[in-house]
């Protein structure tokens, strides 16, 4: 059975610089994602894929259509919702003068539960950032930061939105790892990108989205073979970003 | 309500280490105890006066030494031309011109008054004063007794300093900015952040949200203003005659109020630009109007009845009564009546219109 289930989600939103009018941020979208698949939702900028994740977790109304977490009915019993996922939004902006420590630590109880901050952290390779600030983060410690604070009540399903938009390859690779990492437990995530190679490394399955629609489904594999063009020669090497990566190496800059 | 202590604790730790925000609002209302409370450590300034003596003889000295020696006036001699010109640029607030018969022989001799008409209100309180000391000497050079000898008894224990009329309005007046900036200004800032957001990805319910939010202002609220008040009662002998739980009980009361329009403003407005101008289109008329500075009663008759229902207007009087008059807050029923309602009807908007998410533009 489908952990994630989106049945014709549909969101609205006032046309800009009009009254009346009104365009759809999301037109129609259903989804089914396994438990232990990493599903990634692909799409330029605007085509609804935050809309769309926002409307699963429960933090943005859904116009019509209905969503499911693992049975649960987000709209109706959000809170129970809550429970059993994690989000990490592209906003990652916190309440100041809070060191990650104590971040982590409101999280934790706003769940109720009891957890040792510094062990959370330390899965993301920040136990000794515990006494910072966010503000003192570099792009990916704070992604990490991000995808840590969405651990905080263990989550069944992990949400991410954009992880690895603006970070340097090094960074990336870091949150992939994590990723990858966090599926191999068993963690079933979902997460959002334009970013081709992200989509094509780490995901099982792809939605690509366009304009608040799904225009394919599958396997990247599948995709490919469906949708490429024939490519007018092979390319033997690897692109410039493994260059880049042989020439600088995967230790992380922070 | 294990979930509100949370969010309240949380948020009165981050206030505790924001000291900009402690400094800034105790700042204002500090530095205008102190300058008032040394402007107004000598007591009341005397009226300034001019004399023209046409008379130049004994009798118009005399009438000179005795308005010098009442210690309401300060007396300026000169020439009628000088003394009209300081009259017109209110140096002077009137000057009296004795005519050259002024020599207490049979036979009155008119002394003329000279006013700037502009100041109406401040010539009408002046002329009693003067005639009153004019008669006196009158008596005092004509040797008669008065009929009706008047002996004055002050009813107040002390006398009321600018400075007692003041500390309660701009106690009251920092349970305004307090509270307005910790529900309106913030909220906007943490919906603008993302921080809501982020919040309500957990299970946090908006009313536990709102209510640790406004338990943490309380006490922050009550905590500052105790402060200022220690200040004003240590420093500068402000004595507070009225209970002080029931003080206590006004300060949570006043700034519930405003915690809930600032909470209604902040779900109106969308970016910090707004909130700061919607918080000063309801802040600033009332620091003005509200009888924080100088008495509703000294206002144009016209703007007195919008004055006093104000909800900034009630705090004051009663924060005042309190603390000046010793009164106790059932002696204040309709202002009180005033608070409650004021209450009511912020909750019910705050309420109504709370949102934590950000509406797409």
């Amino acid at each position: 059975m489908a952990i994630v289930r989106a049945d014709e989600l549909v969101k609205e939103y006032p046309k800009p610089g009009s009254k009346t009018e009104r365009f759809r941020a999301v037109n129609g979208v259903s989804l089914s994602i396994e438990a232990g698949e990493i599903f990634g939702i692909l799409g330029p900028n605007g085509a609804g894929k935050t809309t769309t994740l926002e409307m699963i977790e429960g933090l943005t109304d859904i116009d019509s259509g209905e969503a499911f977490v693992d049975g649960i009915n987000v709209e109706k019993e959000p809170n129970k919702a809550k429970e059993i996922i994690g989000v990490q939004l592209q906003a990652n902006e916190y309440f100041d003068h809070l060191t990650l420590a104590e971040l982590i630590g409101l999280f934790t109880r706003l769940f109720h539960r009891a957890k040792d901050p510094r062990e959370l952290l330390a899965r993301v390779n920040l136990e000794d950032k515990a006494a910072a600030k966010p503000a003192a983060l570099s792009g990916g410690q704070r992604q990490r930061f991000s995808i840590a604070s969405a651990l905080v009540n263990e989550p069944k399903v992990l949400f991410l939105d954009e992880p690895t938009t603006g970070l340097d390859p090094q960074a990336k690779r870091n949150v992939w790892k994590l990723v990858e990492e966090l599926n191999s437990r068993g963690m079933t995530i979902v997460l959002t990108t334009h970013n081709m190679e992200e989509a094509e490394y780490l995901c099982g399955r792809i939605a690509i989205m366009d304009h608040g629609k799904i225009v394919a489904e599958g396997s990247p594999q599948q995709l490919i073979m469906q949708h490429a063009p024939e490519p007018p020669e092979a390319r033997l090497h690897g692109n410039l970003e493994d260059v880049f990566l042989k020439l600088t190496g995967h230790g992380l800059r922070e | 309500m294990d979930t509100t202590l949370i969010m309240a604790k949380t948020l009165l730790k981050i206030f505790s280490r924001d000291r900009q925000a402690i400094f800034f609002t105790l700042f204002f209302p500090i530095t205008f105890m102190v300058i008032f409370g040394i402007a107004s450590a000598g007591g009341e300034d005397p009226i300034e006066i001019g004399i023209v003596d046409n008379a130049s003889n004994a009798f118009s000295a005399k009438f000179v030494d005795t308005l010098e020696g009442n210690r309401l006036f300060s007396v300026n001699v000169a020439t009628e031309e000088e003394l009209r010109d300081k009259v017109s640029e209110g140096d002077l607030a009137l000057a009296l011109i004795l005519p050259q018969d002024f020599d207490g022989d049979e036979g009155a001799a008119d002394i003329t008054m000279l006013v700037d008409a502009a100041q109406a209100r401040q010539t009408a309180m002046m002329t009693p004063l003067v005639e009153q000391a004019l008669l006196k000497i009158e008596r005092e050079l004509r040797g008669i007794e008065p009929l009706f000898p008047l002996t004055v008894v002050d009813v107040q224990a002390r006398s009321q300093r600018y400075i007692d009329f003041l500390v309660p309005g701009l106690l009251a007046l920092t349970i305004m900015q307090i509270s307005i900036a910790g529900s309106g200004y913030n909220i906007v800032e943490f919906r603008r952040k993302g921080i809501l957001k982020r919040l309500f990805v957990t299970p946090i319910r908006s009313s536990q949200f709102i209510g640790g939010l406004v338990l943490s202002r309380l006490v922050i609220t009550v905590i500052q203003v105790s402060f200022l008040l220690a200040v004003a009662v240590v420093l500068l002998d402000v004595p507070v005659e009225g209970n002080v739980l029931e003080l206590l009980g006004l300060i949570i009361l006043g700034s519930s109020i405003f915690l809930s329009l600032g909470f209604f403003m902040g779900s109106l407005a969308k970016t910090q630009q707004a909130i700061m101008l919607l918080g000063n289109l309801i802040t600033l008329p009332q620091i003005f109007l509200s009888g924080v500075f100088f008495s509703i009663d000294a206002m144009p008759d016209l703007l007195q009845p919008i004055a006093r229902v104000l909800p900034l207007s009630f705090v004051v009087s009663s924060v005042r009564e309190v603390i000046v008059n010793g009164l106790s807050v059932v002696e204040q029923i309709p202002t009180m009546a005033g608070l409650v309602l004021w209450l009511a009807a912020s909750l019910t908007l705050a309420i109504r219109f709370f949102r934590w998410k950000e509406v797409a533009s």
